[in-house]
């Protein structure tokens, strides 16, 4: 028999409903969106209410690695290193001058925690390699001057 | 039925066995790390590859991963095959630490034995090692992440297996986590297994962590005294003490596991308090002293008042061979027999439920898991016998149903079907339920109309017309059932259930050629208890009256702690304290010890080695695991033990209980049989024709059922209510119930046990707590006949309105209750600010 009472147990365990459990991925990203990365408390929110365990939500965040669960700048830079950015002027060139203008390497965020400097592997938009993104901005074309065009505007933001 | 051959040896093995299973029924044991018996295959680690040589399958595949077929010939120590095992283990080295000398795994470490059986001495890779941050996982289970080979085993058994999931895999790849959300002590009380499970020292248990290699230990099969299911363990002790505790195999019991009370439990035998020195009127004496003493005294009451002012007080944690040794000696006395329950009630469930059993119904443990229809009534699998639970879920993992009847808000690791009805209304359920099952398709409906207008059974119940609608439900599966078990508490049930329960066991047994029947009892040895426990409905109950008025002025309490259970606390001390002799037999600090006036220390089970029967009637062998004494751990203040010879055992006077009831029967001037002294069981067989079998020796009688054929089963009693009604409007039932940690008498005395019992709670129904403005997490007062005590509110849907549930905590003084039954009015619940 199929039952579909809510199972509670002062020793733990729960019986999670498939319909909610779908919802995870998608409600991690509405979380991940609030913060830049997934708080403690929004894993544990998120399990809540999907009745699921904070275990089970944190087990399925921490395997995606689009899903952060450390703190992040305010603007995180993803330098492309696919093939296209690679071979048309250096991908490595790119994130070199990034990681010099920031003072920051790779997987770090600069110490006033405005930036975050990653690579990911395609941003496909090879044809107007090499690319960037921030946050949800893709910049293409990229040139030192364009580089520090947009840091400086990004930095003049705040 | 596939035949193959493996290593040129041909076996015929059940379609579906894996190639690595069909091996081991050859005695070729595969090497694996994440293949369990218990848990299936995943293939994560790569370690039983083998050489298929003919057949479907060609070259190095994984053999626990393919199923057996006709015609394959397989190679486990074909060159490739032996090459690539090597790989495999050196590719696990490479992120295992090389640190196994301060490991706590090193020594029974599953990695380790196959690194060196792989001959892998060298390290090739110089790259540096993966390595994560380890969490507190609580009291009993210390954490190494860095040690992990990634196999798998801990998040299978703890999720699939057992249903708890704040235990589990993060990450991916090669970042692979095994942890919690966050640290804390896990949730699941069978997290014990984790450390028998893991192939290396990813998990390891921390009471024991660095006291022993396993080759330090003495290490023999034991018994776990925990509850009545009787799980078989392995004890490992050292320097006069007991270490460790670990799951044995037994296929027709516990299966490969056990729960974490019987686990973490053991510390009693250890414990400094330990009453080890016999004592008159509070003065150490030595034992024949003491024992020469009690017999002058004894003999002076029986002399002055006669043999009924001698009463005794049995126990159910007792050996076999103690409570057939006290038996006889009150036969010889002309004493009135022991009691071995404090109250009638449970003294007569016990009895009709061993009645009820016989060869053909009862099922073990392990059969339960094979069911496709479980109905459980008037139990709490986690908390009066845990690895019930377990088996209810390896059943429910099958597509089985499973209907718990219980006023209780029962905790199972699974869903299932839970009709929450109070005590008084569980026959009620339970026959509307078979009537409703064993009647033919046609009367349905007008059976159910008549349902319907019958009010009468569930009264004053709001959730009736939910009850009803899934015993209709039920009873439709329970038709369709081939392999139904019914199981029973004894605890908590009226009078009539256990013999409800069993009378239908049998019809449904002749009715569909199969059905299980399986009763949870009141402690290790309450089976034996029943059997050997007087025919009447006497209880201790009765002899605190008989101590009242003067006519008992003696009492043996052998093994017996009376406070454990007596509801009434005063009343027993002031009862007690009217005696001339209260001699106590034990080996734990109880209060009745502090009571004695002359006290002998007896020997625990890990010490003499006993027999005990467990709930289903299997007799089981505990071996002697070590002699005993004072841990050298407390001795020197922990430091080397005394490089002189002395004499005796230091803190080694206890003896075995029934050793020293022989011994009081000799200062008594009776003579006991000899051959007693040898096989002391050689008594017992003659007091119970079941137990017949114990006359000649008891070693080849280990996992023996001693059950009937055909059981003489106490009648079902023509009055099928129970005494206990609903009461008044208002009223509320105060039931009295076990729980897995801290209402159990020998593993309250750990201290780890202690740490995780958590916060007395009173458990409500949320109707019942809306009613009294209650919410969860107040603190109320509850006033009861004798005092007052605190608690913490838990409401819950999940239970019968009109009961309250009070586990019984030792911190709690539930003894103030004054009697086994209680109702309480509203007014004596009241709210703390």
């Amino acid at each position: 028999m199929n039952t579909k009472k809510e199972f509670k147990s002062p020793v733990g365990g729960a019986i999670v409903d498939p319909a909610k459990q779908s919802m995870m991925l998608a409600a991690l990203y509405i979380a991940q969106e609030q913060n830049g990365y997934l708080t403690k408390e929004a894993v544990q929110q998120v399990a809540k209410r999907l009745g699921m365990t904070p275990g089970d939500v944190y087990s399925t965040a921490s395997f995606y690695s689009l899903f952060r669960m450390k703190p992040v700048g305010r603007y995180v830079i993803q330098v492309c290193e696919g093939i296209s950015c690679y071979l048309n002027d250096g991908a490595e060139r790119v994130a070199d001058y990034v990681s010099e203008k920031l003072g920051i390497k790779l997987g770090e965020t600069t110490r006033d925690g405005m930036f975050t400097l990653e690579t990911v592997q395609c941003l496909a938009s090879c044809g107007t390699a090499p690319a960037m993104r921030v946050n949800d901005q893709l910049y293409e074309n990229l040139s030192p001057a364009i580089i520090d065009d947009i840091l400086e505007r990004l930095m003049g933001e705040v | 039925m596939p035949n193959l051959i493996i290593d040129d040896l041909p076996i015929e093995v059940p379609a579906g066995t894996k190639v690595i299973e069909a091996a081991e029924q050859l005695g070729i044991i595969i090497p694996r790390f994440c293949y369990h018996k218990a848990l299936g295959s995943v293939g994560a680690c790569r370690m039983c590859a083998v050489k298929f040589l003919q057949g479907p399958f060609k070259g190095v595949q994984m053999s626990c991963l393919i199923d057996a077929q006709d015609g394959m010939v397989v190679s486990t120590t074909d060159e490739e095959a032996v090459a690539f095992r090597k790989f495999i283990i050196e590719l696990l080295m490479l992120n295992h630490p090389h640190d196994c000398p301060v490991c706590d795994e090193g020594g029974q470490c599953l990695l380790q034995d196959m690194t060196v059986a792989g001959g892998h001495s060298l390290r090739r890779y110089l790259g540096r090692k993966r390595t994560y941050r380890d969490q507190n996982l609580g009291v009993f289970i210390a954490h190494e992440m860095n040690r992990c080979i990634h196999c798998y085993r801990c998040s299978r058994f703890y999720q699939e297996f057992a249903g708890y999931r704040d235990l589990g895999p993060t990450q991916i790849a090669n970042r692979v986590y095994f942890g919690r959300f966050e640290d804390g002590q896990l949730e699941s009380p069978f997290s014990g297994n984790l450390v028998d499970l893991c192939p290396t020292g990813v998990y390891t248990d921390k009471p024991a962590r660095f006291q022993g290699r396993r080759w330090d230990f003495e290490r023999l099969p034991s018994l776990c005294i925990h509850c009545s299911l009787g799980c078989n363990t392995i004890a490992n002790a050292r320097y006069r003490a007991v270490v460790r505790v670990e799951a044995r195999f037994n296929d027709a019991v516990n299966g490969f596991f056990i729960c974490d009370r019987g686990r973490f439990g053991f510390p009693y035998t250890n414990q400094p308090e330990r009453p080890r020195q016999a004592r008159i009127d509070g003065n150490e004496s030595s034992l024949e002293d003491a024992v020469a003493g009690a017999g002058r005294k004894l003999a002076d009451i029986a002399h002055r008042a006669g043999p009924n002012a001698i009463a005794c007080l049995g126990s159910r944690r007792s050996s076999l061979e103690t409570q057939g040794l006290l038996n006889h000696l009150c036969q010889l006395m002309q004493w009135a027999e022991p009691d071995y329950f404090l109250d009638p009630l449970l003294k007569k469930k016990v009895k009709s439920a061993i009645s009820q059993l016989d060869s053909r119904v009862a099922v073990s443990l392990r059969q339960v898991e094979t069911a496709d229809f479980i109905l459980a009534v008037g139990v709490d699998p986690l908390g009066e016998a845990p690895m019930l639970a377990l088996a209810m879920r390896q059943a429910q993992r099958k597509e089985a149903t499973v209907a718990v009847i219980d006023p209780r808000p029962v905790p199972l690791p699974f869903s299932f079907e839970h009709l929450a009805v109070p005590t008084w209304e569980m026959n009620g359920c339970l026959k509307l339920l078979m009537e409703e099952a064993m009647r033919k398709e046609d009367e349905k409906s007008a059976a159910r109309d008549r349902m319907a207008a019958e009010e009468g059974w569930l009264r004053n119940n709001p959730a009736s017309a939910e009850i009803r609608r899934q015993i209709a439900q039920l009873a439709a599966l329970f038709q369709a059932s081939r392999n139904p078990v019914l199981i029973c508490g004894t605890d908590i049930v009226p009078e009539a259930t256990p013999a409800v329960v069993g009378a239908w066991a049998r019809s449904l047994l002749e009715e569909k050629g199969k059905c299980g029947l399986f009763y949870v009892l009141p402690d290790a040895n309450a089976f034996g208890a029943g059997l050997l426990g007087a025919a009447n409905d006497h209880a201790f109950l009765e002899t605190v009256g008989a101590i009242e008025r003067g006519e008992v002025r003696a009492l043996i309490a052998v093994e017996s702690d009376p406070f454990e259970r007596f509801p009434d606390r005063s009343r027993l001390e002031q009862a007690l304290a009217k005696l001339e002799l209260l001699l106590v037999l034990d080996y734990v600090p109880s209060p009745m010890v502090q009571q004695a006036h002359i006290f002998l220390p007896t020997s625990t089970l890990f010490e003499t080695g006993s027999t005990f029967i467990n709930q289903e009637g299997r007799i089981q062998i505990a071996q002697p695991v070590y002699h005993g004494g004072t841990p050298l751990s407390q001795m020197n203040g922990g430091g080397h033990p005394p490089r002189v010879y002395a004499g005796g055992l230091p803190g080694g006077e206890p003896k075995p209980a029934w050793q020293l009831l022989i011994d009081l029967a000799g200062a008594l001037s009776l003579a006991i049989e000899t051959g007693a002294v040898e096989n002391p069981l050689s008594l017992v067989a003659s007091a119970h024709p079941l137990l017949a079998g114990l006359k000649n020796t008891s070693s080849l009688l280990d996992g023996v059922r001693c059950l009937p054929d055909v059981a003489d089963a106490e009648p079902v009693p023509a009055d099928m209510d129970p005494a206990v009604g609903p009461g008044t409007e208002n009223e509320l039932q105060l039931l009295f119930v076990d729980s897995i940690f801290g209402a159990e008498e020998l593993s309250q005395y750990a201290d780890v046990i202690r740490q995780v019992e958590g916060e007395p709670c009173l458990y409500m129904h949320t109707q019942d707590a809306e009613r009294l403005g209650l919410v969860e997490g107040d603190r109320v007062l509850l006033t009861l006949d004798a005092g007052a005590i605190e608690a913490r509110v838990c409401p819950s849907q999940s239970m019968a309105p009109g009961t309250l549930v009070l586990p019984r905590r030792r911190k709690l003084e539930w003894q103030k209750a004054k009697s086994f039954s209680t109702r309480v009015t509203p007014d004596r619940i009241e709210k703390l600010k």
